[in-house]
């Protein structure tokens, strides 16, 4: 026998799409044409009387619902309940749906609207029809557990995870092991309550054993729940999280590292950053080697180079002894510092302004260049325009001194960002000197970039006082 | 930057659009984006703090919006509806309901109203078959048929669809062997241009892109509470105004002064602006240029560059990160980097859609997070295109399919990047992707995986969008959509920094242009319909501002509407919305009333905007109006120049029947003809004037006779044919009986006068609703009807071929219009009187852009 409630489900979406918008000759679906139509229609079979009546109080629910009139909302609501005993029997097997909807939204937002009411009403829809049953068993699950309800979600979990249907079908799998998986989470939540209590024990308690052994006995029961949920391609990060935390505190380490592994690398799911972030600190926890943890930031660096963990990467790069490591943490800030939200950050300017001093004085002016080279037209008006020299000189002076400086060894002193600083704080360019003086120089005597970097007109202004 | 820590679950799937297998975990309920997140769980229900509370409420302060400035003295039409497209008849109720384009009615139409157009070309070719004059020549080579005797057995109508007109035997031979030569060529070559223009037109009223992104913008100024509205205005919206602004300190806008304007030579389909670096730009798109101004510190704009399009521009953006810097998009499919010190780079170029097929043309391009890095959209999808690599490589974006959720045939409408807002962005890596079914946030950085999606349910299509920052640090981001149709939506996006950007309280809809209609008093139903499709106008520009220093925090909202108007409306931030506190309903303030006075006064004052249809004309009578017209003329000349050779006075006979200057004198009207004088004043709107001028004195030495109206003329006609028509109207002779030649006289009208068609018995079997149109139709039937003259000159059939001057023609169509008033009171006088007014409108309840019809 076919499975019959997918069918239904299938044919009822289908049905229902192509009854509220309608096809135009592009291809395109417009949810206004049956409004200019039924403006120009004035002859023919019109809808029923009933048809009529149960779509405008459709509308008028949604309207309540938009202007945030609860109260009116409610009162439309209990006359559209009419519908489900529509004669057209695809509007009737669809109502359900958009009652549980429009419903569940009213009683979460009525301010007379309590705990008892949203259950009795959610455990009505659930056995109106049979193909809510799942979906809306989560949904209340998520409302008991948003009021703090765990126990009580817990147990309405446990009920939807045992209910089928017919044969099992992809949609019934993919809500069941979701269903298994907020379960899990909920264990998961019992389970790291019992850690917090367990850390206070003594460990030659006798209490310590068997709460431990309590303990295990949870986290197996929920790698159960979860992992089936996380090898179905998504993003299901939360869940992820707390099964390697359980794993890892039960020694399971390899396990950890496969879940972890396949989240981050497995072709079927969507490039994730924080896969990589939560597979690089378990490796980080595990005290893997450097070129180990290199190449997961490396991966994380091609989907995010603006990633917080980039300038760790760039320190992990920098401690490297392989020559196109430290290419490579050139590269990287550079990267950090292309991002509008990045251009700000104090380290990373800092870890610049270093690091271009490096390479300047060990001979790696060719990398600077090639780094250079696709930002020297458009970085000088992103980062050192005059306009953010005066801005950042007024609201952040330290991030002003670092940006002089890499400006200076990028542009040289003569143009807007470091000649406007030289004109405002002599104070700290002279607090910087010794620094500064040092990397311009050494950038100087290799002739780098493009400009004269010393003999700027600075120093030709304040011989005395700069210099 | 911050990532998110932990990202909602979602599901993952590839696929087509419309893959409905499976459980749509996104949007199921917005509330269910409140509890999204189960990891902060643990933490927050245990202070018991529910994210709904924190989510503050955008309170309207009227019910609708307020016109700020008075409207423009252009007069503005509506324009095609679907009314005027498809196809109206018979169409029965589906579950799959069909729009059907009208092709038939419009070509018949264009083949009675344009016939001359439609059938010259082809008239011209056989020319030499025809002779205009004369009788019948007999050649030997090829038949010559002479056209006299065929218009006159047509007898000055067309028997189609006249089931009692009686078809001559040339008439059916000539129809016989002329129709396929005419019917294919005409249908064939015309037809199939019209379909295209018709669904053309279709597609542009199911969703006109132009204005994409929005016509309005909003420039700050100086002052924390001042700024310039920036917006096209005037009847092409060719003038681009600029518009000082300043905000009372309790939120309201006022303006200062009279806008700045500067003429362009296109009309202005987007205006945006922004303020980088301190330096405020403003990009204007128009169909086929774009340019660009620099607005100094005092707010005057100094032209920077202009740009030619050739194949048409969709989209412009102004980059957030770098001043000067723009993305324009072209037809053709190429996205181009423009700067005005180095010109135009091509960044990206392919005629094909990203995802599928799709015929739209419509590009779309804005700036991300990385100033190198641009988003290019189209309607299938949205990709990440990094200017620096190589060309065409980059990376989807959002993709119209099963990883969003797509539903099938959903389209992009607008891409939008979210960052560059306010000086703490909420992720500057978060775009905006609106459908014509939901709102997308995709962060730039997880690709394909929507964070966020919600259902609009807007009844139009969404093509302005606008992040706001926050009215207090802290609180959540009003996010605001506004749809073609006038229908706005307000959302609150909050999370920031490691937490994924959320909805905060549930979404609102605020009141549209058309909720204003209440704030206007109660008018007459001619002004009335008047003023209501004007709130209805299309919305082509939405704009928001939140000044800052103001008592209560306040959301200034701005829209322009197509037909050239700005409303306002302030929203407060409610304080603290209690659990018990419902949605207060707001009212109107007289100081809003008194505003919205002011500006319908101004309305009304604009002049009705001027017929888009005049009354067609039969071809073949213009030709004999022509020669009469001529007729008469050069019996005039005739006449002056024999008084010249004789020397004698000119006196009026030798110039034959002159047109008399004065009205023929009408009946003295009656009591009940004021209150039609009354009722026909209200009508036109003018009952204020009407009641002033009773009361200022019937019998004052100005008031004229009141000369029977066009409108009442037609009106009594219908109730003529009604059976109320008074005998010796109609059978009274002619008046002037020196116009009517012995020819006209002598010719038997070929249909029964109209009193004597009502009384037939088929008045009775003919359905309600079509006895009006056949009324009109017997309206335009000339039933007595003149001759061609004597003579016809093949001169005047040539200039009725080309072009006839526009003042004779509006006298014909006058004259061909009215042949019934024209022989009960003495023609030309009426006519006259008809092509000053210059339409005809069949029956008065009718709105005059709707078409008399005249077939069946």
């Amino acid at each position: 026998m076919s499975d019959f409630s997918e069918e239904l489900i299938r044919s009822k979406t289908e049905d229902d799409q192509e009854e509220s918008c309608v096809f135009s000759g592009t291809g395109m679906y417009f949810p206004w044409l049956q409004k200019h139509i039924d403006a120009v229609a004035t002859e023919g079979k019109k809808e029923k009387d009933f048809a009529q009546t149960t779509s405008a109080c459709l509308g008028f629910i949604r309207e309540a619902l938009l202007k945030h009139r609860w109260q009116e909302a409610a009162g439309y609501m209990h006359s559209y309940l009419q519908v489900l005993e529509d004669s057209d029997s695809q509007k009737r097997l669809g109502a359900p749906e958009i009652i549980w909807k429009l419903g569940s939204e009213i009683l979460f937002y009525h301010p007379k609207s309590n705990m008892e009411t949203f259950n009795t009403f959610a455990d009505r829809m659930k056995n109106m029809g049979v193909m809510n049953y799942l979906k809306i068993s989560l949904q209340h699950a998520l409302y008991l557990m948003h009021h703090g309800m765990l126990e009580e979600a817990n147990r309405n979990l446990s009920r939807a995870e045992t209910w089928r249907y017919g044969e099992k079908s992809s949609s019934q799998e993919v809500l069941i092991n979701l269903i298994q998986a907020y379960k899990g989470l909920l264990q998961y939540y019992t389970w790291s309550k019992k850690k917090m209590e367990l850390s206070n024990l003594d460990k030659d308690d006798y209490a310590y054993n068997t709460a431990s052994r309590t303990m295990l006995n949870h986290s197996w029961k929920t790698s159960v729940n979860l992992g089936a949920l996380i090898q179905t391609p998504g993003v299901w990060d939360p869940f992820v999280k707390s099964y390697v935390e359980m794993l890892e505190f039960c020694g399971d380490q390899d396990g950890a590292r496969e879940v972890l592994n396949n989240y981050a690398y497995d072709e079927k799911f969507p490039s994730n950053p924080n896969a990589h972030v939560y597979l690089y600190n378990f490796l980080k926890r595990e005290k893997a080697p450097r070129e180990k943890l290199i190449s997961v930031l490396k991966i994380l660096y091609q989907i995010v180079p603006s990633h917080k963990l980039m300038l760790e990467f760039h320190r992990l790069l920098r401690k490297s002894e392989k020559e196109d490591h430290h290419k490579l943490g050139l590269e990287v800030l550079f990267g950090v510092l292309d991002f509008a939200g990045c251009t700000k950050n104090i380290t990373a300017w800092k870890y610049l302004a270093k690091y271009l001093r490096q390479m300047l004085m060990g001979d790696h002016l060719a990398w600077v260049q090639e780094e250079w080279n696709s930002r020297k037209n458009w970085w000088p008006r992103f980062h050192f325009s005059s306009f953010w020299a005066k801005s950042d000189w007024q609201e952040d002076k330290p991030l002003a001194c670092e940006k002089a400086l890499v400006a200076g060894m990028l542009l040289g002193k003569g143009r807007g960002f470091v000649f406007f600083l030289c004109r405002h704080g002599l104070w700290a360019i002279l607090r910087l000197r010794s620094r500064t003086k040092r990397t311009w120089s050494s950038a100087q005597g290799h002739g780098v970039l493009e400009r004269e970097l010393v003999n700027g007109r600075c120093i030709e202004l304040r011989p005395g006082i700069c210099w | 930057m911050d990532f998110p820590s932990s990202l909602p679950p979602t599901l993952f799937r590839t696929g087509p659009l419309g893959l409905s297998n499976g459980p749509d975990l996104s949007s199921t309920c917005s509330w269910r984006d409140a509890l999204a997140l189960p990891e902060p769980l643990a933490q927050s229900y245990q202070k018991g703090v529910s994210c709904v509370a924190t989510a503050p409420l955008w309170e309207p302060e009227t019910p609708g919006p307020i016109p700020l400035l008075p409207p423009g003295p252009d007069p503005w039409d509506p324009g095609v509806t679907a009314q005027d497209l498809l196809f109206r008849g018979g169409v029965s109720f589906r579950r799959k309901p069909q729009a059907v384009l009208d092709v038939t009615e419009q070509l018949s139409r264009f083949l009675w109203d344009h016939g001359d157009v439609a059938f010259a070309p082809l008239g011209k070719l056989m020319l030499e078959n025809f002779r205009l004059e004369g009788a019948r020549s007999l050649s030997k080579t090829k038949t010559v048929v002479s056209v006299k005797s065929l218009l006159q057995d047509l007898g000055g109508h067309q028997p189609w669809g006249c089931p009692w007109a009686s078809l001559s035997f040339r008439q059916r031979r000539f129809s016989i062997l002329g129709g396929p030569v005419l019917g294919t060529s005409v249908a064939g070559i015309l037809g199939e241009l019209l379909h295209e223009e018709l669904a053309l037109r279709w597609e542009q009223l199911l969703l006109d892109d132009a204005f994409t992104g929005g016509a309005m913008a909003w420039v700050p100024g100086r002052a924390p509470r001042e700024g310039q509205l920036v917006f096209p205005a005037g009847g092409a919206l060719d003038k681009l105004c600029f518009q000082q602004v300043i905000v009372s300190p309790s939120g309201d806008p006022r303006t200062l002064g009279d806008p700045g304007h500067i003429w362009l030579r296109g009309p202005v389909r987007q205006v945006v602006t922004r303020t980088v670096q301190g330096e405020s730009l403003l990009a204007v798109r128009s169909d086929y240029h774009c340019a660009l101004w620099k607005v100094s510190k005092q707010g005057r704009p100094v032209p920077l560059q202009v740009l030619q399009v050739g194949k048409g521009a969709t989209g412009i953006s102004l980059s957030p990160h770098l001043p000067g810097e723009l993305a324009v998009c072209s037809r053709s499919g190429t996205v181009c980097l423009w700067t005005p010190q180095d010109g135009l780079q091509q960044i990206y170029k392919d005629p094909e859609t990203l995802v599928f097929r799709d015929p739209s043309p419509w590009r779309w391009a804005d700036f991300t997070a990385h100033p190198r890095v641009l988003t290019v959209g189209d309607r299938t999808g949205v990709k990440i295109v990094d200017t620096q690599g190589p060309p065409g490589c980059g990376l989807l974006l959002f993709r119209g399919g099963a990883e969003a959720a797509c539903q099938k045939g959903e389209r992009v409408l607008l891409a939008q990047c979210l960052g560059g807002c306010g000086p703490e962005p909420l992720h500057p890596t978060l775009h905006l992707i609106l459908t014509q079914f939901s709102l997308y946030l995709v962060d730039e950085r997880l690709p394909l995986v929507p964070l966020l999606k919600w259902e609009h349910e807007l009844p139009s299509a969404p093509l302005f969008a606008q992040l706001l920052p926050p009215a207090r640090p802290g609180h959540a981001r009003p996010l605001l959509l506004g749809a073609q149709g006038g229908d706005l939506r307000l959302l609150q996006l909050a999370g920031a920094g490691t937490s994924a950007p959320r909805l905060a309280g549930p979404p609102q809809s605020l009141p549209s242009s058309s909720d204003s209609l209440s704030a206007f008093p109660l008018l007459e139903p001619k002004s009335q319909w008047r003023l209501q499709e004007r709130l209805k106008a299309p919305t082509i520009g939405l704009v928001a501002t939140v000044p800052s220093s103001t008592s209560t925090p306040a959301l200034l909202l701005f829209q322009l509407s197509a037909a050239g108007d700005v409303f306002h409306q302030c929203l407060r931030l409610q304080e603290d919305p209690g659990p018990d506190s419902r949605a207060p309903t707001a009212s109107w303030s007289p100081q809003a009333t008194a505003r919205c006075g002011h500006w319908l006064k101004g309305l009304l004052e604009v002049p009705s905007p001027p017929p888009v249809w005049t009354a067609p004309a039969f071809s073949h009578r213009r030709v004999l109006g022509c020669v009469e017209q001529r007729q008469g003329e050069q019996r005039g000349l005739e006449g002056l120049r024999a008084a010249m050779a004789e020397g004698r006075l000119l006196l009026r006979r030798d110039l034959g029947a002159v047109p008399s200057a004065e009205p023929p004198p009408a009946p003295e009207p009656g009591p009940e003809d004021e209150l039609r004088a009354r009722l026909e004043a209200a009508w036109e709107g003018r009952a204020a004037a009407w009641w002033e001028r009773q009361q200022g004195g019937s019998s004052g030495p100005g008031r004229r006779p009141k000369r029977p109206k066009r409108r009442t003329q037609l009106s009594s006609t219908f109730s003529s044919l009604s059976g109320r028509l008074d005998p010796s109207d109609a059978t009274s002779p002619p008046p002037s009986p020196r116009r009517a030649s012995p020819e006209a006289g002598s010719q038997a009208p070929v249909t029964p006068p109209p009193q004597k068609l009502t009384q037939e018995p088929w008045a009775q079997r003919v359905p309600s609703e079509r006895r009006q149109t056949l009324r009109d139709y017997m309206a335009k039937l000339p039933l007595q009807a003149d001759t061609p003259g004597g003579v016809s000159s093949p001169l005047s059939q040539a200039s009725s071929v080309q072009a006839t001057p526009s003042g004779q023609q509006a006298l014909q169509e006058g004259s061909a219009k009215q042949p019934i008033r024209r022989h009960t009171l003495g023609g030309a006088a009426v006519a006259s009187s008809q092509a000053s007014s210059g339409r005809a409108t069949p029956s008065g309840s009718q709105p005059p852009r709707k078409r008399p019809r005249m077939g069946f």
